[in-house]
């Protein structure tokens, strides 16, 4: 054995290994995502448009939300209707922005039907979307129903990106921040408050924050009812910057010049952050004012976290999703109630956080098919009437022929057979140009949100003033901006 | 022979025993014995740190197939002057000692706690040990509740004590919760490495020393702890290679915050990386980790070569 010859080196075998792994590293990285298109299959002459992908399968990721999970528990007139089967994938929303980039860059549409975030998914991911005016014009496909029936704002700010006309996404679903208050509280000391306080409490458009704040105070101080007058949203996460959001646009302060703009088509150089200007640091300052005097458990507080709060009876008042309602009146029947948030030296600003359904542009032949007839159909006024109606929730529509049903009409106001429609006045007033707050639709938004909640959070916890906050936010914000965006 | 002769002789016998590089290239029997589990590492650790070497000098793209934009060393750069992420490894730094520092002291106590309970010391380890088969997003959610400022059983004895903030709502209460929240789940581990090694200490020695009349702390001091130090290197080193690592507990009770208090290392990485879906930076980050696990790891094993030397 001695004369055997010796065994390579062990340090000459890794570097080998090394050069290898790095060959194979660039081969595989080069070869990502590459599929040869199929066609999709021709409708026969006669053929009814819906049944012509009947067999076929398909796949839609979604976030958790209230219409995902009414269209889940009732998919079986979508398969009677077209014979296409739907496998729904429902997440919360990172980990399904993470599973769309990822799949988007695999290039294999392991989803084809997504749903696109406007800040999330839609602008840093449009180019792996499907301009679906191509669907919509093509007479092969079922007619859709008008697309002019959307609600516009809804239209642009969860559809659209850029003003070439293109349709990245159908609305879907229309969350909204409004002004949720126990009725029973407002209705007992109504009197009292206005004595005490000076004006009349009612919550509506004509308060404002800083009546809010002295509302929430007075609750603080003599309702027994509850412990706190009113709860935030101000854990340092995204509902932060909703929260902030609705005082920021109502003193008149705004994320970037020509922010309706930018929230409606959105931009992917939208400028200087204006977050420095006067108006957004008395906002951040009111804010401050505002978690002081909230219940402590704001600072670790989601929206679900305010949602359970104010049905536990922990707090009077707070700003949250309208959707919320179908929950608050299983919980609190008939005790909550709803109006457009307070208003500001500026205006009354309600955040939107509406989302589209879009087709993944990866997805070919029959699936690609399908899943146009799937996003028209569950975006149709008949299914979001249904989901309505849906025993498990359901979100609330977003076309504007679904508002004038007389039985939607009708259920606005109590006994409600359909809870969520109890926020209608609000949230019609909410999404009128003037009331609506857009975050700003720009591809490094998710970084850029980051860094205003952040921020923040260190003012809340008495690390920074907002001065500092928002200056320090601005300057983050514009490197991002600077650094760009590459998808 | 004279002596050249003799030299040259052996010079011409030696002559085939030095291989050529094509021999030298060609696997032996041992080689291709340790064939397969070279071809695994390849795969398993070559592969994704040479791209991941490649991915720290470049902006990754997406859309259309994953692509490297060689952007040189700008990824490093933004990281070595970026103060949040500077911030991120002071907190992970204390965090690591906080909470080794805490397992080890309260794990190797209640071990011998458990060594000297002589009934009922089954049920006892069972209780013990419990935490550490719950998984850690679930102590996450449980620590979650816990700490609820509206029904929470902590915070309403906190506030019974004149703390009224919520707990995860408070920087430096967040930063304790999430790290107690961790001591909970890992102690038992090192419980059960040190009960291991409290079962190997000589009894002879004990009572030797017992009868010269040692104290319980002079025995744990000069007779037990050095007859359990290898063991304990060996808990520390495990542990220590988990709490880089440490993340769903946070993500699931603080998510960083507040005031970025909790947002030690891991959590930038993952927001570097799938949430802003900056690969590059996340890249830089990532391999900063494999060094410092690297750097500790490689402690403790000289700690334990040395230890092995001189038992």
């Amino acid at each position: 054995m001695k004369n055997s010859i010796p065994a390579v080196p062990r340090r000459r075998i890794l570097q080998f290994g090394g050069v290898a792994a790095g060959l194979l590293s660039a081969t595989f990285l080069s070869g990502c995502g590459s599929t040869a298109p199929t066609a999709v299959p021709a409708l026969a002459p006669g053929a009814d448009p819906w049944r012509r992908f009947a067999g076929t399968t398909i796949n839609f990721i979604s976030e958790n939300t209230s219409p995902t999970a009414a269209i889940a528990a009732n998919l079986k007139p979508f398969h009677e209707l077209t014979g296409i089967t739907v496998n729904i994938v429902s997440l919360e929303l990172q980990a399904l922005v993470q599973r769309v980039a990822l799949d988007l860059a695999g290039g294999q549409a392991q989803y084809d039907v997504i749903y696109a975030d406007p800040y999330q998914v839609l602008a840093p991911y449009r180019e792996g979307l499907t301009d679906l005016r191509t669907f919509i014009s093509d007479p092969d496909y079922p007619k859709m129903v008008d697309v002019s029936d959307f609600i516009p704002t809804q239209l642009k700010a969860a559809g659209q990106f850029g003003k070439g006309g293109e349709i990245f996404a159908l609305p879907y679903d229309a969350p909204t921040m409004v002004w949720q208050y126990r009725v029973d509280i407002f209705d007992k000391y109504k009197e009292r408050m206005r004595e005490e306080l000076g004006f009349d409490p009612t919550p509506g458009p004509d308060r404002t924050w800083a009546e809010y704040l002295k509302i929430a105070g007075w609750i603080n101080d003599n309702v027994s009812e509850v412990p706190y007058g009113t709860g935030q949203q101000a854990k340092q996460h995204d509902s932060l910057m909703c929260d902030f959001s609705n005082l920021l646009w109502a003193y008149g302060g705004d994320y970037f010049e020509n922010g309706t703009e930018v929230g409606l088509y959105g931009s992917v150089a939208p400028g200087k952050c204006l977050l420095r200007e006067p108006a957004a640091i008395e906002a951040a300052a009111v804010y401050n004012e505002l978690i002081a005097i909230a219940h402590p458990g704001s600072r670790g507080w989601d929206w679900d976290g305010v949602g359970n709060a104010l049905s536990a009876g922990q707090i009077a008042m707070a700003p949250n999703w309208h959707e919320y309602a179908a929950s608050n009146e299983k919980k609190m029947p008939g005790l909550i109630d709803y109006a457009p948030l307070p208003k500001g030296p500026h205006r009354s600003a309600n955040i939107y956080g509406g989302t589209g359904i879009a087709v993944s542009a990866n997805t070919n032949g029959a699936r690609r098919g399908a899943a146009w007839l799937f996003v028209n159909w569950a975006t149709s006024p008949e299914t979001q009437l249904a989901n309505l109606k849906s025993s498990v929730g359901g979100g609330t529509p977003t076309r504007e022929s679904v508002y004038r049903l007389p039985e939607v009409e009708g259920a606005s106001r109590r006994p409600s057979t359909l809870p969520n429609m109890l926020t209608a006045t609000a949230v019609n007033t909410a999404w009128e140009a003037d009331y609506i707050g857009l975050r700003p639709k720009i591809p490094m938004w998710n970084e850029c949100d980051t860094a205003l909640f952040t921020e923040l959070s260190r003012m809340l916890a008495g690390q920074q003033n907002p001065k500092e906050a928002m200056t320090r936010a601005a300057d983050r914000i514009d490197h991002i901006v600077e650094r760009g965006w590459v998808a | 022979m004279s002596t050249p002769t003799l030299l040259k002789d052996q010079a011409e016998k030696a002559a085939p025993l030095r291989p050529t590089m094509r021999q030298r290239l060609r696997p032996t029997f041992n080689g291709w014995l340790m064939a397969p589990g070279i071809l695994l590492l390849g795969v398993l650790s070559l592969f994704p740190l040479v791209t991941l070497i490649a991915m720290s000098f470049s902006r990754v793209r997406l859309l259309g197939g994953v692509r490297l934009e060689w952007v040189g060393l700008n990824n490093w750069a933004r990281a070595l002057g970026d103060p949040d992420l500077w911030q991120g490894w002071l907190l992970t730094i204390v965090y690591f000692i906080v909470t080794l520092g805490v397992e080890m002291v309260l794990g190797l106590s209640i071990a011998i706690l458990l060594s000297k309970i002589t009934r009922g010391q089954g049920p006892m380890m069972v209780l013990v040990l419990l935490p550490m088969f719950v998984a850690p997003s679930i102590v996450g959610l449980v620590g979650r509740y816990l700490t609820d400022p509206t029904f929470g059983l902590y915070a309403s004895i906190m506030q019974r004590l004149g703390f009224s903030e919520d707990i995860l709502g408070n920087p430096a209460t967040a930063f304790a919760a999430v790290t107690l929240m961790d001591v909970w789940e890992w102690t038992p581990l090192i419980v059960l490495i040190s009960l291991a090694g409290l079962s190997g200490v000589n009894p002879s020695m004990i009572e030797a020393a017992s009868l010269d009349g040692a104290g319980q702390w002079k025995m744990l001091r000069h007779i037990i702890l050095p007859s359990i130090t290898g063991i304990l290197l060996v808990a520390l080193l495990i542990r220590s290679m988990d709490a880089v690592r440490y993340f769903d507990i946070i993500t699931v009770t603080t998510n960083g915050g507040p005031a970025d208090s909790t947002k030690i290392v891991p959590l930038r990485l993952y927001e570097a990386g799938f949430r802003f879906f900056d690969l590059g930076y996340a890249a830089v980050i990532g391999l900063m980790m494999l060094v410092l696990t690297i750097v500790i790891a490689r402690l403790f094993v000289r700690m334990l070569s040395g230890k092995g030397k001189t038992s």
